[in-house]
């Protein structure tokens, strides 16, 4: 970075004389999630120092936004998280809605929190797969794939599409489900919980899996409040913090579910907590389809063409990262004068990097995996 | 004693991962042979658009109203027009989709006024260039364009004779395949 923006060459530390070895670690890595640059100060196998070289993936969303109207800004949503997609696309939607002051119908309401748990449980489960098979386990990552197949493809046949949705309308959903959809849904939410014995088996009770994460990676309270760590991340510190529960947004409020934490706030607390997780999105999923009432998934009367009042707009949803927020500004034309979108892993990445200073190069990559960042939507 | 209870611990956690491994083994694949066995598709299955031939009518109905090509984020549809004699609508003369450029978001096909919009369910298209996913949507209609278009003027004439009406051409209910 240093030769491109024409600052001076990192400078060795002081006390470790010139034997600091720098490394790039990315950002074309086997186990990097994504195109991030890592470059690491190190002594011998030590960390001084990761530098977090972020940009490859920037697409300027942001100032798309600002060139296209409100509609037309739909498909970018949800590419700005392309693992949890559904979230962030509804969220816009929502954001746009509390924007314009439209009313969303209530099974609108349901089924947008059947999608958005369903698309949490396949972030989560490709989070599992792909955080094992950096540490060196491959059998987890096809039972995990072999699991979200089926949530993709429940979402593929009310959606059309497997990973960018674009599903949410300004005031409801585009497509409605069926009894067959409700079915299948409860199908997998059994069969996930079927799974959840073998998981556990497989690789929470695995002793080299507990070595290499026990006691590794810690990000204590403090650190992750000050860096704004949200999501897993946060909740693996013992912060029981939960916009589904701290700001309820939609229909949140209405559904009875906890918010696993864990203590230690290392590698392993992350994995408990995401693995709860889960379960705790199955839990709202069965209530929502158990309340999913009948009726329209739009409002009534449709509009074309969005002009909001002159304002501006926040609005933020967990997300299978953390806390997402979409903050809009309009001046009253039918393009946003500046659409800002606050992404939970670039929050997390930056606190990665103050965790990684005096680890091992070999917990590098279980660590960041453990964070869970997409690197898309660190850019954007 | 405790390195011994630790070591047996361990090896037990191996030994219930495998029970796991072992459990799947003897599980039927789930993984799908692609070029020999075809995915089933979704009725919402989402690929390239295409027009909707209506059977009343025999064609698509596209009124080159623009509003597609205005709302589309990715700027890849290109629609010109004419107005047929005799008729008060206009027509699709030119229907082009860049392919590559499509994001699939479905705006246009929200947008339609006419319905003649839909998703096509192609999923395996591939090309050495660029060019070759500039989608000419008029290619099926081209056949039957010129018949349409008497067939529509006659209608107009004859929709003319006893009092003023709108061209009856476009008149049936379509059935849309979405």
């Amino acid at each position: 970075m240093a030769e491109i923006w024409g600052e001076p060459a990192p400078q060795p530390l002081a006390g470790n004389g010139d034997d600091t070895y720098y490394l790039n670690m990315g950002p074309q890595h086997p186990s990097m999630h994504g195109v991030l640059r890592l470059l690491l100060h190190l002594r011998g196998e030590e960390i001084l120092e990761a530098e977090p070289v972020i940009g490859y993936a920037h697409r300027a969303h942001e100032k798309m936004a600002e060139n296209r109207n409100y509609l037309m800004f739909l498909p970018n949503s949800s590419r700005v998280d392309y693992l949890s997609g559904m979230i962030y696309n509804l969220a816009y939607c929502q954001a746009m809605e509390r924007l314009l002051g439209i009313e969303v119908p209530e099974r609108a309401e349901h089924i947008r929190v059947i999608v958005s748990e369903l698309n949490r449980i396949s972030s989560h489960l490709l989070w599992f797969g792909t955080f094992l098979l950096d540490l060196g386990g491959v059998t987890p990552f096809l039972y995990a794939f072999d699991d979200r197949e089926e949530i993709l493809t429940i979402l593929e046949r009310v959606t059309g599409s497997r990973l960018t949705y674009s599903y949410g309308r300004f005031g409801g959903v585009t497509q409605d489900v069926d009894a067959l959809f409700v079915e299948q849904t409860l199908a997998f939410v059994a069969r996930l919980r079927g799974r959840m014995p073998d998981y556990h088996a497989l690789v929470s009770d695995n002793v080299i899996f507990r070595h290499r994460c026990e006691g590794v990676g810690l990000i204590d309270q403090a650190t992750a409040l000050r860096y704004g760590v949200t999501g897993p991340c946060l909740r693996a510190c013992g912060v029981p913090y939960d916009l589904r529960r701290a700001e309820p947004y939609g229909i949140y409020s209405r559904f009875d579910f906890e918010v696993p934490t864990q203590p230690a706030g290392d590698i392993f607390a992350r994995y408990l907590v995401r693995l709860a997780e889960m379960e705790q999105s199955c839990r709202i999923i069965e209530q929502a389809v158990a309340a999913l009432p009948a009726g329209p998934i739009m409002p009534e009367k449709q509009k074309k063409r969005f002009k909001p009042e002159v304002g501006e707009s926040y609005f933020a949803v967990e997300s299978a990262r953390g806390h997402f927020g979409i903050y809009i500004v309009s001046d009253g034309s039918e393009l946003p004068l500046r659409l800002k979108l606050r992404t939970p892993s670039f929050a997390n990445l930056s606190a990665v990097a103050a965790v990684l200073k005096g680890t091992m190069i070999a917990d590098t990559v279980a660590i960041l995996g453990s964070v869970d960042v997409v690197l898309p939507e660190v850019d954007r | 004693m405790s390195v011994l209870v630790r070591l047996l611990r361990g090896i037990w956690s191996l030994m219930l991962g495998l029970g796991v491994t072992l459990k799947n083994l003897f599980r039927r694949p789930v993984t799908q042979t692609y070029p020999h066995q075809k995915p089933e598709l979704s009725a919402a299955f989402r690929s390239a658009i295409a027009l909707v031939n209506f059977p009343a009518s025999g064609s698509h109905d596209c009124v080159a109203c623009m509003q597609c090509v205005n709302i589309c984020p990715s700027f890849c549809i290109k629609v010109e027009g004419d107005k047929p004699e005799g008729l008060k609508r206009k027509r699709a003369t030119v229907f082009e989709v860049d392919y590559a450029l499509c994001s699939l978001c479905g705006l246009c096909i929200d947008v339609c006024p006419t319905n003649t919009l839909k998703y096509s369910k192609t999923y395996d298209d591939v090309g050495y260039r660029r060019d070759q996913f500039v989608y000419d949507l008029l290619t099926p209609f081209r056949a039957g364009e010129a018949a349409w278009r008497e067939r529509a003027r006659v209608a107009a004439v004859e929709a003319a004779q006893p009092a003023s009406a709108g061209p009856a051409a476009a008149a049936g209910e379509p059935e849309v395949g979405r």
